[in-house]
């Protein structure tokens, strides 16, 4: 129990620490709430911007989990993980502690552009739907920490990592509705968006935001907050049961596969992470 | 005494490679221990195996009596290791990087604090327990090292190449760290390296080379096996001095200008000498180095590592 403190205190400490980081983690999300907020004002989304923050938070909360738990590949190259696994620390404890620290971290990056949001454009009518928002943050980041674990424990080369990171990450963000909506994209990749599993976090997490639980499912369609695909739609609701069922596959993978990888495989001696996993 | 470490029939294979073959070897408690070998064979495949990082292919691996496939756990417990490369956390301070480690290694909370100043004490370190890792120089990342491989106080403190990299002074430094240590706490220190000279102030050394042990002994004792010393005579007469050396059965090899002699049994040399003595012009006595039982015992020479 101790080492998941320790190991998510590290993870706090170290995202404090980093100010340039804190600053830059901030500048691109409002980047994007500003141009495509501009883009859509036209259209036929009521509070663009709005609409658009919630998205771009939970992208962030999304990209941060999942590129801080693949940090882990980092620590391997650096080796401080050779430190902790030749410790009597359980390795169960070391992987959920760095999921947590993950999921907390990108949990709160998320937070801060939600409250400047709340100067921008946010409102709430109902006092829960703070706490709503948070508890499905904190889910969503644990859920891509799982899938940022489970890719470092697979990891070959380090700088292919990198660019596998990118591979996934930035089709995962742009065809989830979170910046451009569904109804938008041409339908072949409507139906890879469907697969998506961060279009259904996307719709779960701005119904929640904009307030919009007790709309009916035709509306929630029209609204873009529920996907239909051939005429079966799928909820808010489901949506969020999909990413939960999702998170907690990758989460119990990613703990199995970080306990069980063989770290003898690791080559200290190469400087980059290329020859790691070899 | 009593065998701390005891290695039976120790093989560990990568595929068709045989990296380790078929070691034995025992360490007794409060010694140090010292493994040697050129790059590659089988040194860090060894220490890994028992820091418990790697699997072993076949063999009983035991410390403090505990197998170190099987109790994992106990026999990282009872084990610090400082590894070649650094493992510190660079983002962290002196003090939250001993601290991290507390938490790994369950030791009890009321005595950290303790605990650090006795080992920042022993590093000297303590002005610079609140600096970050980051912009610590090579040598004082090491000693940090080497004080967090104490702090859960092990039985065995594993040192991989504990002072490669690191200029002389550092180095004797670090070797007083050690010195001291053993003897304060009476700790087992089981170390590999590649300087001769440090491997003279262990107690026991092994000299591993393709994977085997081919000497096992005290460093006096395989001084005496494995160097001799040398002679270096310059003479008028080569002819003669040739003659008179393959008569009293000595060997010996004609260099530039001088020849290169066997200095040993010394009472038959100072016999040739006498015989020769108008004719010598010169003559150098050399003791036998480590490095010469290293060229002796593996045929090659120990290359540094950058």
């Amino acid at each position: 129990m101790s080492t998941i403190v320790a190991l998510w205190k590290r993870g706090l400490k170290a995202f404090v620490r980093n100010r340039t980081g804190l600053i830059f983690s901030l500048i691109f999300p409002l980047f994007f709430v500003y141009v495509f907020g501009a883009i859509f004002k036209n259209d036929a989304i009521e509070n663009p911007i709005a609409y658009m923050l919630s998205g771009v938070i939970i992208t962030t909360v999304f990209e941060n989990s999942l590129n801080l738990a693949s940090t882990t590949v980092d620590d391997m190259v650096s080796g401080f993980m050779k430190e902790v696994l030749v410790s009597p620390a359980k390795r169960i404890e070391v992987a959920v502690g760095q999921l947590l620290s993950a999921a907390t971290v990108s949990t709160l990056q998320g937070i801060m552009i939600l409250v400047i949001g709340l100067f921008i454009g946010i409102k709430f009518t109902s006092w829960i739907t703070p706490f709503y928002i948070l508890i499905s943050m904190i889910c969503i980041g644990m859920v891509f920490s799982g899938v940022g674990l489970f890719m470092a424990t697979k990891v070959r080369s380090g700088q292919t990592f990198q660019i596998i990171k990118t591979a996934v990450t930035m089709p995962l963000t742009f065809l989830s509705g979170a910046y451009i909506p569904l109804s938008m994209l041409p339908d072949l990749l409507k139906y890879v968006a469907y697969l998506n599993p961060m279009t259904y976090a996307t719709a779960f997490f701005r119904m929640i935001v904009l307030e919009k639980i007790n709309l009916s499912n035709a509306e929630l369609v029209k609204e873009g907050l529920a996907i239909k695909i051939n005429g079966l739609i799928i909820t808010p609701a489901m949506s969020f049961l999909i990413i939960i069922m999702i998170g907690v596959i990758f989460i119990v993978l990613s703990t199995k596969s970080f306990v069980n990888t063989d770290f003898s495989r690791i080559n200290r001696s190469s400087t980059d992470a290329s020859a790691l996993w070899g | 005494m009593n065998s701390i470490i005891e290695v039976k029939n120790f093989s560990k294979t990568y595929g068709d490679f045989k990296a380790v073959n078929d070691i034995s070897f025992e360490v007794e408690e409060g010694t140090i221990f010292a493994f040697l070998g050129p790059n590659g064979a089988g040194k860090s495949t060894t220490i890994n195996t028992l820091c418990t990082i790697f699997e072993k292919t076949s063999g009983t691996l035991l410390i403090d009596g505990k197998d170190v496939t099987t109790q994992k756990s106990e026999v990282r417990s009872a084990i610090g290791v400082v590894f070649q490369d650094s493992t510190l956390d660079t983002k962290m301070t002196i003090e939250e990087n001993l601290k991290m480690h507390c938490v790994f290694y369950h030791v009890p909370k009321k005595e950290v604090e303790e605990r650090i100043q006795f080992v920042l004490n022993l590093v000297d370190l303590v002005e610079e327990r609140k600096k970050f890792v980051g912009a610590l120089s090579g040598g004082m990342k090491r000693r940090v090292e080497i004080a967090r491989g104490l702090i859960h106080y092990p039985k065995v403190l594993f040192l991989d190449e504990p002072t490669t990299g690191l200029d002389p002074q550092t180095r004797a430094h670090i070797w007083e760290y050690i010195l001291k240590l053993q003897k304060e706490r009476n700790i087992t220190i089981f170390l590999t390296t590649h300087y001769m000279e440090e491997a003279e102030v262990c107690n026991k050394i092994a000299i591993i080379d393709g994977g085997k042990i081919v000497a096992h002994d005290t460093p006096y004792a395989l001084k005496r096996e494995f160097t001799k010393d040398k002679a270096f005579i310059t003479t008028k007469d080569g002819t003669k001095l040739e003659q008179l050396l393959s008569e009293y059965n000595l060997n010996f090899v004609k260099k530039e200008g001088y020849y290169k002699v066997d200095a040993e049994p010394i009472d038959v040399l100072l016999q040739v000498i006498s015989l020769q003595k108008e004719d010598i012009t010169d003559i150098e006595i050399k003791k036998g180095t480590f490095n010469d039982v290293f060229l002796e015992i593996t045929g090659k020479k120990i290359r540094e590592e950058s």
